[in-house]
């Protein structure tokens, strides 16, 4: 038995890095269910959210997690406001387009990080960052606990805004359909900005939990992006439920790998597994059919 | 993907014009009718040959930044053949730079393998590896090539990185000897100027060829509407691969020969998701589904990017990012597809009047 | 006359062509990273250039003309850098030195090799830059050999202090960078010489700082030293999570840049203590005018200097000791120069190039450790001695 208690640390390690996978996971799903385009700048949102931290950290002496309610509504802000100046305008226009406008902004947001904050890398150091609580001889960084503590509470937030509430049921009407939502009365292009601002505060949060935990440069946004899309398909596109299992899988998959096989690869087991599922079973683990040509 | 950024009243038939400056001045009326029968892009390749040759003699001292121009405009050529004539946007063409760079130094420093052979493996690679890729891709209705190609690109690094019995890993590898096909040194910058020139070329007349052929016509269709291309008896995703294939094999060629161009070769620069970009933006601003395009956007590129180095040092990404925005939002058609439209607006507008 | 005509034929791409160069002066080439990712290092290199050009130019230059330093930005991209290269070669430059990155020097090397010209590399440690080298490559600072070298003088210096077999097994985790990777390669080459047992080796890509996986693995495994390559903000992730993840070695030791910067110390907070570090050059160094040196490098740069302007230092007044030596401004005649160089006081240690361990025309300097100690650096191994305690590392629980 003595392969188990590092084993259980390995997979609480993934779980919980995997958590904020989730998060920033849920994000792009829920843009791509309602809006039906690829967000290529969501890891930059993340980014953003690591430095926007950092900054009330160093300036303010804000703690991070204080500093979420800072990050979210201004994530909420730019996202909406985003929407509303570029997206909005390419909403006829070809799935491409989108697509390339978004990657267009990835780039703008990480040379303008880049501009402010120079390519060394930042971090936050907070006295309780290399803290632990010992449970059953797992060693859990309090930190982490924290971050995925405060993961479950936004998607539970998210949830119930989804499900319970009037907005939630335009939001889920819209992903079902734009045409008939509109037919009935709800402004989808309000929908969009909202949906879209919701996006960008879930990477926000995530990058201000990221930011004690890990460091930030200006780049560190297109791996996050990447990882958001491996994600999202492995739960499959557009479904959030899917996203929070895939999210998981991602975290344990990665961390599982980098402990018993080769850590050089830790970012190709996500990226293979993500080749495998479009083999296997394109529409997601967890989501239904996907259109085949 | 239905997404097409060429929906002029001519795209998808009649062969695409050729560039303004390859105009001819008065033409000579023995030449009008082989002008119009198509064959204005072929005097519009002659130009690119001559205008390189002119940078040969102009910038001799140059030569390094003319094979980095000619390279980019073969790269987002051959991009274009699978990006702009058959509509599947790639972010992962630095995929078959690199695994062409890595074949040549590969076969070269621990086979001594000559390098003609070791241009064809490559190319054969490619076209192999695009088949798969494509297998697994293209029968997906939605972006998922375009994530798919992010990947492929990124899992190729991850190998060159960590296979080091195979690639040198980070270190590299170093090309340090080369056969010397025809008495020709491959290492000076002058051979490869002209290699460089020669694979444009070469890449745009297959361009022509295969736009101009059956298959650049199921390409369009396949772009268009692939609902209404199947409906007509074309399967997409053969056609799809049988252009991807074509435009990764063209694009390891180049890849081939900016190894040769670094000679010391290294995971990061060669397979980074900022080559896969560049390549992509300078197609879609030239101008995607036309034949000079991609050279048009790669030489603004290229020459911007000399003359205000120091501003494109710190801010390179900003004006991509901020070009790639304007363009899908002002020009989708790119430069050239824009220019098309109007020549086409008006030469309808004359022949309504009258 | 021929400016104008170029002008007027090509308009806005004069730029790219050789400008016209004055007699009464030396030029020297430099290429460096002036903007972009490494702009940093080339701040620094610009400092240690204009202290060096001031010292040489004031000791009358090379043979009475004035030595000037033609800087050619290659904005941290190595097609820049070779468009560069060519730009200083066809203007018929004697001498040419550069980069910051070894990505960046290897393509540059194998350009300068091809042409047959001379180049000075005076930052990269690669060491492919100059093994197997070439006849035209030389290198002043020390390869990245050197790193893992040191920090081993210093475990078998703890050996012979505390006892044989104190420190036997050591893992190694690296970025994987080049130049980390060559460190890397060097700890499992100089452990079996010397032996000890390398139990593990793990690489990680820079996009990714959680290291907790591979710190797990090593805990099980028990090691004496852990030996640890990476840049800047990778060494502070990294001593943080080697404390949350509670893994005890007898050593920590970092072999690269990123452990000898103050950065290090100001991240990582108390968990920096005892580490020991590899460095190329410190204001404590036992080289005339290394005090000094600093303290100008300090008011130029307004901060407090990183060995890499003192390398750039270096770099210039071994350029003007060859120039003056050369017979012609020839390449081969430079060349001749450079292999005859035999400089033995340098404010960065003695330089001459050498052929030795396969090395070709390399400067055979030693580096310097240093441990952290109360927040502090303070030097503890210089030019094969111990010169300050080398304090025990206490168990993270203990601390």
């Amino acid at each position: 038995m003595e392969w188990l208690a590092p084993f259980l640390q390995n997979l609480t390690g993934g779980l919980l890095i995997g958590g904020i996978y989730a998060l920033i996971g849920v994000g792009l799903s829920l843009i791509f269910g309602v809006m039906r385009i690829i967000n290529f700048a969501h890891g930059e949102f993340v980014a953003v959210g690591m430095y926007t931290a950092i900054v009330l950290f160093q300036r303010l002496g804000m703690d991070p997690y204080v500093a979420l309610l800072v990050a979210a509504p201004l994530g909420f802000v730019l996202g909406a406001a985003l929407q509303r100046v570029v997206l909005h305008r390419l909403i006829d226009a070809p799935a491409d387009s989108t697509l390339l406008a978004t990657l267009g902004l990835a780039l703008v947001l990480s040379n303008v990080l880049f501009l402010i904050f120079g390519a060394e890398p930042k971090s936050i150091y907070l006295p309780y960052a290399t803290a632990t609580v010992t449970l059953g001889g797992v060693r859990l960084p309090v930190a982490q606990l924290i971050a995925g503590a405060i993961t479950l509470v936004v998607i539970v937030g998210l949830w119930l805004i989804l499900t319970r509430t009037e907005v939630g049921r335009a939001v889920r009407a819209t992903a079902q359909n734009r045409l008939g939502a509109e037919l009935v009365g709800i402004d989808t292009p309000r929908i969009h900005a909202l949906v879209f601002g919701i996006g960008m505060a879930l990477a926000m949060c995530a990058g201000v939990i990221l930011a004690p935990l890990l460091f930030a440069v200006p780049t560190v946004g297109s791996s996050y992006t990447l990882k958001a899309f491996v994600v999202t398909v492995l739960g499959g596109l557009g479904s959030v439920p899917g996203a929070i299992g895939g999210g998981l899988l991602l975290g344990v998959v990665e961390f599982l790998g980098a402990s018993y096989l080769s850590s050089g690869y830790r970012d190709a087991y996500g990226l293979f597994a993500f080749l495998l599922i479009l083999l296997l079973r394109p529409e997601g683990l967890f989501g239904r059919t996907v259109k085949r040509v | 993907m239905t997404g097409s950024p060429d929906r002029g009243p001519d795209a998808g038939a009649g062969p695409p014009p050729a560039a303004p400056s390859a105009a001819p001045g008065p033409a000579s009326r023995a030449l009008t009718p082989w002008l119009e029968r198509g064959g204005a892009p072929w005097l519009g390749l002659a130009g690119v040959a001559a205008a390189g040759a002119a940078w040969y003699v102009v910038f001799p001292s140059s030569l390094s930044l003319g094979i980095g121009l000619l390279l980019l405009a073969g790269w987002a050529s051959a991009w274009d053949l699978l990006g702009g004539w058959t509509g599947q946007t790639s972010l992962g063409h630095a995929a078959f730079v690199g695994l062409g760079a890595y074949v040549v130094g590969v076969t070269a420093t621990k086979y001594g393998l000559a390098p003609w052979w070791s241009v064809l493996l490559a190319m054969a690679l490619a076209a192999v590896l695009a088949f798969l890729w494509g297998r697994i891709t293209f029968g997906l209705r939605g972006s998922y090539f375009v994530l798919s190609s992010i990947a492929v690109a990124e899992i190729l690094r991850l190998i060159a990185i960590n296979e080091r019995k195979l690639t040198g890993g980070a270190i590299g590898l170093f090309i340090f000897d080369l056969d010397r096909p025809f008495g020709l040194d491959l290492f000076s910058r002058h051979t490869e100027f002209w290699l460089a020139l020669g694979y444009l070329l070469l890449v745009l007349a297959t361009t022509l060829l295969v736009t101009r052929g059956k298959l650049g016509y199921q390409m369009r269709a396949v772009r268009e509407d692939e609902a209404s291309a199947q409906a007509a008896g074309i399967n997409p995703v053969s056609v799809k691969s049988l252009a991807f294939m074509l435009s990764a094999a063209l694009t390891a060629l180049g890849g081939c020969i900016y190894g040769i161009f670094l000679s010391a070769l290294q995971p990061q620069p060669l397979f980074e998701l900022h080559l896969s970009v560049r390549i992509a933006l300078v197609a879609i601003i030239g101008g995607r589904g036309t034949l000079f395009g991609p050279l048009i956007g790669a030489a603004m590129l290229t020459l911007a990017g000399e003359l205000f180095r120091n501003a494109f040092a710190e801010a390179n990404l900003l004006i991509y990012g901020l070009l790639i925005v304007i363009v899908v939002l002002f020009v989708p058609r790119g430069l050239m597809g824009e220019l098309r439209r109007r020549a086409v607006r008006r030469r309808y507008a004359k022949s309504a009047g009258g | 006359m021929k400016r104008v005509f170029v002008a007027l034929l090509v308009g806005c791409l004069a730029l790219l062509t050789a400008t016209a160069t004055a007699q009464e002066t030396v030029k020297i080439g430099v290429i460096t990273s002036l903007t972009g990712r490494f702009a940093e290092f080339g701040e620094q290199h610009k400092a240690g250039i204009q202290a060096a050009l001031e010292d040489v130019n004031a000791a009358g230059g090379v043979n009475g003309a004035a030595v000037e330093v033609v800087f050619e930005d290659d904005i941290s991209e190595v097609n820049a850098a070779l468009t560069a290269g060519e730009k200083l070669v066809n203007q018929g430059l004697p001498l040419v030195m550069g980069a910051y990155s070894s990505g960046i020097t290897n393509p540059l090397a194998q350009y300068f090799t091809r042409q047959q010209r001379p180049f000075l590399v005076f930052t990269s440690s690669d060491d492919a830059i100059t093994r197997p080298g070439s006849d035209w490559i030389f290198r002043i600072n020390q390869p990245s050999y050197a790193y893992a070298q040191v920090l081993f003088d210093v475990f078998d210096a703890i050996n012979a202090e505390r006892g044989a077999g104190t420190l036997k097994t050591v893992v190694t985790v690296h970025g994987n960078g080049a130049f980390e990777s060559a460190v890397a390669d060097a700890v499992d080459v100089i452990a079996a010489e010397r032996g000890y047992t390398v139990l593990q080796r793990q690489d990680y890509d820079q996009a990714g700082a959680d290291f907790r996986p591979i710190l797990n693995r090593f805990k099980t495994l028990n090691p004496d030293i852990l030996f640890m390559v990476s840049y800047a903000a990778d060494s502070v992730a990294l001593m943080r999570q080697v404390q949350e993840v509670g893994l005890d070695a007898k050593v920590f030791a970092g072999g690269a840049a990123g452990f000898a910067l103050p950065g290090f110390i100001e991240g990582s907070g108390p968990a920096a203590d005892y580490v020991f570090t590899a460095t190329m050059w410190t204001k404590d160094v036992p080289y005339p005018g290394a005090q000094d040196l600093n303290a100008r490098l300090s008011a130029i740069l307004g901060r407090t200097p990183s060995y890499h302007a003192a390398q750039a230092y270096a770099a210039v007044i071994t350029a003007v000791d060859v120039l003056k030596r050369a017979a012609s401004f020839s390449p081969a005649d430079v060349r001749a120069a450079l292999l005859a160089t035999n400089m033995p006081d340098t404010v960065y240690g003695p330089i001459r190039f050498e052929d030795y361990q396969g090395y070709k025309n390399q400067a055979p300097l030693p580096a310097v450790a240093e441990q952290v100690v109360n927040g502090d650096f303070v030097t503890v191994y210089v030019n094969g001695q111990v010169v300050g305690d080398l304090l025990e590392t206490p168990s993270w629980n203990a601390r």
